[in-house]
């Protein structure tokens, strides 16, 4: 019995529990029940557009936890997205999201973008960069942005780790040639051959996760290709109603993905793995050939650390440490809700044999970065960052652990020193654990 | 919009960053989980006693209706603000105030959410009993206002059972308080039964004393599987007649079983015309006796499978199929209607056969879903409003259901509550005298009809 007509939402109200900016602020209209009967108002013209309704549809983190809930199976994520593109279209966009847009619409301008604002961060004066903020975080706590992008960093193919012991240390690699040694030639153990889908965030913040699953897939025994032409996923682009400049980079990833002979497209970002899997195979109408191409695409990808715990067997680890490291986990939205990898996560981290791990007693609930949402709501943001932070600490953890970029930025950015806390991508921890060669 | 001097009266005591009357704002309070939609004029979200007071003596002063507000998960209707003015919404009243065990008892806003209670009690090894579907959205003055059940209330009662004592804010704005934290108190009128259910007719309840209970020590599960949805039925009025009180007792008839076995895979037999899911609590060795009780029992009435969960994660599997079945219906069409008609429990079998043969007669699909160990019934019937032909089919059968109800000694609503959705039902089970009488009630505490007006009349 399949329904003829897609279902109604029925407004019993079970989303409320699951949103975060409901259970923050505790009004309706932060509620994914109420955005849906404010859109269907809006499509009845009883309600007008105006800046107000276009501020209830932004201050949603998209997390999807609404959608994954619903017991009518609506799908809100798809219903906010329309909607958020009428309300860029009627009322604009703030400054710094229309300058986000710009930049993530075409590579070249995020790299050229990404330069300027490394040099940027070089030159602020340091009084400046202590008393500036972006939302809730202290400039100074901004991330460093990468010295050189990190798909510039190596080939487009990368070949397997050898069985033959290494001169270098890989693990301790010195800057200039931390490259050379991931791209070293002559395999005789491969493995298959898998793609990695970088994202913007490991390309021009955070390389060390670029790094980490580059040398961790090596290690497996897995040829790497790197497709030079990929851009932004465009998730971005598409919450902000940008669906114009989403579609040339959704077109322009699918030819960079598509037709490759490999086991697996591998994401480190669950966001960007939500749009490979499940937004650009419906992107398109279903006869135009890059809606074949997406669904191609989509069966193939997965995100790096269920992989790795797929072939956990494959990798040694460093002798461990007398005193192991206490670490927690925060699980990002996209990866509870669209990627649903967050328990594989959580499991894979309690089988590494040098660490501790603890849960905190609110692992699964949202931090507050949601994109530009910590910069956009910085209020009710900070309220929801500063739970987590005081939970993690409860726990007594010294190392964070969570897969999304945003969720890194944003928790590590509201940390203060004394909190003696790091946030690390669990990548980066299991690289920096490998046994040589 | 409320007019400028009552705004601005309202803004004395209120702090304007909660006060909402933007059109955008009101329209995501017209609404709660019924198919009936009214805009308020207002929405005001009080932190205090004293705000509340302050409200409703100015309401009272310019006369403007004052609904109260939790989650908005009523399924009747209820803080639908049919005569617009002030919505009152409790959400941001939701502090614990103090929770005693020793003493067996929680004091809560009414903003707390059930399922809060619920964790707040866990550690000290208690629990809360009534359990609405909505317990992790719902606030607890609703779950007051509506006298709010669940399935484990076969045994261990409804939210009237459990409310020791109350702080309410009369429609003049005073504030009384009664009942007290003692189990045992017959100082004066009940009134705590008055107000529990009272729909936010008779006043505002602002802070609530309730009973809680230390946590069973064990609990059996039991998924029982019938070739026959009569003697499903029977089986039901067979084991409470005997004397045994399950926890709980849920049924389903075959139409439900199908669809979520064909949504969710969880295993069910597709072929049993009807399924038991009986719980047991308490005591080891009394719950092993009366499972032995009950699987006599269900192989009398020719049960075909019988399950008993071994493990937590078998018990959780049996749950799921049970939590399931509204949203799996609730995908079937566009729309879906249930209700939550009640009758004595040896009349079960009686009307699950009105309820399907009701349906028949219209020629709609109905899931037949039930806590039948208290008679407590929820017909379910896909639907889509836009059909006009069958909408108005579905409107006739519900009539007929509840008409149904009434002659079988039944009730209108066991959980719900009355709201907008049964008021006209009222006359089906009460006579004019009694009608009369609640409406002498109401005129003594509310002489003005400014607290959610439009409802139970």
């Amino acid at each position: 019995m399949t329904p003829k007509v897609p279902p109604n939402c029925g407004k019993c109200g079970l989303c409320l529990n699951v949103c975060p900016v409901y259970k923050q602020m505790k009004e309706e209209q932060a509620s994914p029940r109420a955005r849906m009967q404010l859109i269907r108002a809006h499509k009845n013209q009883t309600i007008a557009s105006s800046p107000y309704l276009k501020e209830i549809m932004s201050k949603c983190l998209m997390c999807g936890s609404c959608t994954a809930n619903c017991p009518s199976g609506i799908d809100h994520y798809s219903a906010f997205m329309k909607m958020r593109e009428q309300m860029a279209e009627d009322h604009g966009e703030p400054a710094a999201v229309k300058s986000l847009i710009y930049l993530l619409a075409r590579d070249y301008r995020t790299r050229w973008g990404s330069t300027l604002a490394r040099t940027g961060q070089k030159l602020l004066p340091k009084k400046i960069a202590e008393s500036y903020k972006l939302g809730n975080i202290a400039l100074k706590n901004m991330p460093r942005l990468n010295a050189v992008p990190f798909r510039n960093t190596c080939e487009e193919i990368i070949l397997p780790d050898t069985q033959k012991p290494d001169r270098q240390k890989p693990d301790t690699p010195k800057t200039d040639t931390k490259w050379q040694n991931i791209q070293r030639q002559g395999s005789d153990k491969e493995t298959g051959t898998v793609a990695y889908f970088t994202g913007c965030a490991t390309n021009y913040i955070y390389d060390d996760v670029g790094l980490a699953t580059v040398g961790i897939l090596k290690r497996m025994g897995y040829k790497i290709i790197i497709p030079k032409n990929q851009t932004c996923c465009s998730i971005p682009l598409l919450f902000h109603g940008a669906k114009k400049q989403a579609q040339k980079n959704i077109e322009t990833n699918i030819e960079a993905l598509k037709g490759l002979k490999v086991d697996a497209i591998l994401v480190d970002c669950s966001t960007c793995g939500e749009a490979l899997k499940h937004i650009y195979p419906s992107f398109f109408n279903k006869n135009d050939p890059a809606s074949h191409h997406a669904i191609a695409i989509a069966q193939k990808i997965g995100d790096v650390l269920s992989f790795i715990d797929d072939h956990f067997d494959r990798l040694t680890f460093n002798a461990s440490p007398k005193e192991k490291p206490v670490v927690t986990y925060h699980a990002p939205c996209h990866s509870k809700n669209s990627f649903q990898s967050h328990t594989t996560i959580e499991n894979l981290i309690k089988k590494l044999p040098f660490v501790i791990y603890k849960k905190t007693c609110d692992t699964e609930e949202c931090c507050g970065g949601g994109g530009t949402f910590f910069y956009e709501f910085p209020k009710v943001s900070k309220e929801m960052t500063d739970k987590k932070i005081n939970n993690a600490k409860a726990i007594h953890a010294t190392q964070w652990l969570t897969d999304c970029p945003v969720c890194r930025m944003n928790l590590s950015g509201n940390l203060k020193k004394e909190d003696n806390l790091i946030i690390k991508h669990p990548l980066s921890l299991i690289y920096s654990a490998l046994k040589p060669l | 919009m409320l007019d400028e001097n009552i705004k601005n009266q309202l803004l004395t005591i209120i702090n304007p960053e909660r006060y909402l009357d933007q059109p955008e704002a009101l329209a995501c309070y017209a609404y709660d989980a019924f198919v009936e939609e009214s805009l308020p004029d207002a929405v005001i979200f009080p932190k205090t006693t004293n705000e509340v007071s302050g409200i409703l003596k100015i309401a009272s002063q310019f006369k403007v209706p004052v609904t109260a507000r939790g989650a908005g998960t009523s399924v009747c209707g209820a803080p639908i603000p049919v005569k617009h003015g002030i919505i009152v919404c409790f959400s941001k009243m939701d502090t614990i105030l103090d929770v005693n065990t020793r003493d067996r008892y929680i004091i809560v806003q009414p903003g707390v959410v059930n399922a809060d209670i619920q964790k707040a009690l866990a550690p000290f090894g208690f629990f809360y009993p009534p359990d609405p579907g909505s317990m992790n959205t719902a606030t607890i003055g609703g779950n007051i206002a509506q006298n709010a059940g669940g399935p484990r209330c076969l045994k261990y009662g409804v939210t009237v059972d459990y409310v020791l004592g109350l702080e309410v804010v009369l429609a003049s704005g005073k504030i009384i308080r009664f009942g007290s934290k003692n189990v045992k108190d017959v100082t004066g009128y009940k009134l705590t039964s008055l107000f529990c259910g009272s729909e936010g007719t008779l006043g505002i309840v602002t802070e609530a004393i309730l009973k809680v209970r230390p946590l069973p020590e064990t609990t059996k599960t039991l998924m029982v599987m019938f070739d026959d949805l009569d003697n499903t039925a029977r089986a039901v009025t067979d084991i409470i007649g005997s004397g045994i009180l399950p926890a709980a007792m849920e049924l389903m008839d075959q139409m439900t079983l199908t669809a979520i076995e064909d949504a969710a895979n969880l295993g069910l037999d597709k072929t049993a015309q009807g399924s038991l899911l009986i719980e047991l609590d308490g005591v080891e060795e009394a719950c092993e006796k009366e499972m032995k009780q009950i699987i006599e029992k269900v192989k009398e009435n020719g049960a075909t499978h019988i399950q008993e969960a071994n493990s937590e994660s078998q018990r959780q599997n049996i749950w799921t199929a049970r939590r399931a079945a509204y949203g799996i219906f609730a995908k079937l069409a566009p729309d879906i209607m249930s209700e939550d008609v009640t009758v004595p429990v040896s009349k079960v079998p009686a009307m699950i056969r009105k309820i399907v043969a009701i349906a028949h007669k219209y020629r709609l699909k109905v899931g037949v879903l039930a806590h039948a160990g208290d008679g407590n019934m929820h017909p379910m019937i896909p639907t889509n409003k836009a059909d006009r032909d069958e909408w108005h089919r579905v409107k006739k059968a519900f009539d007929e259901i509840f008409e149904a109800a009434a002659q079988l000694d039944g009730t209108l609503s066991g959980e719900h509550g009355i709201g907008l959705a049964k008021s006209k039902y009222l006359p089906l089970v009460m006579n004019q005298d009694t009608i009369d009488f609640m409406k002498i009630i109401k005129k003594a505490v509310d002489p003005d009809n400014i607290l959610n007006p439009g409802k139970f009349a």
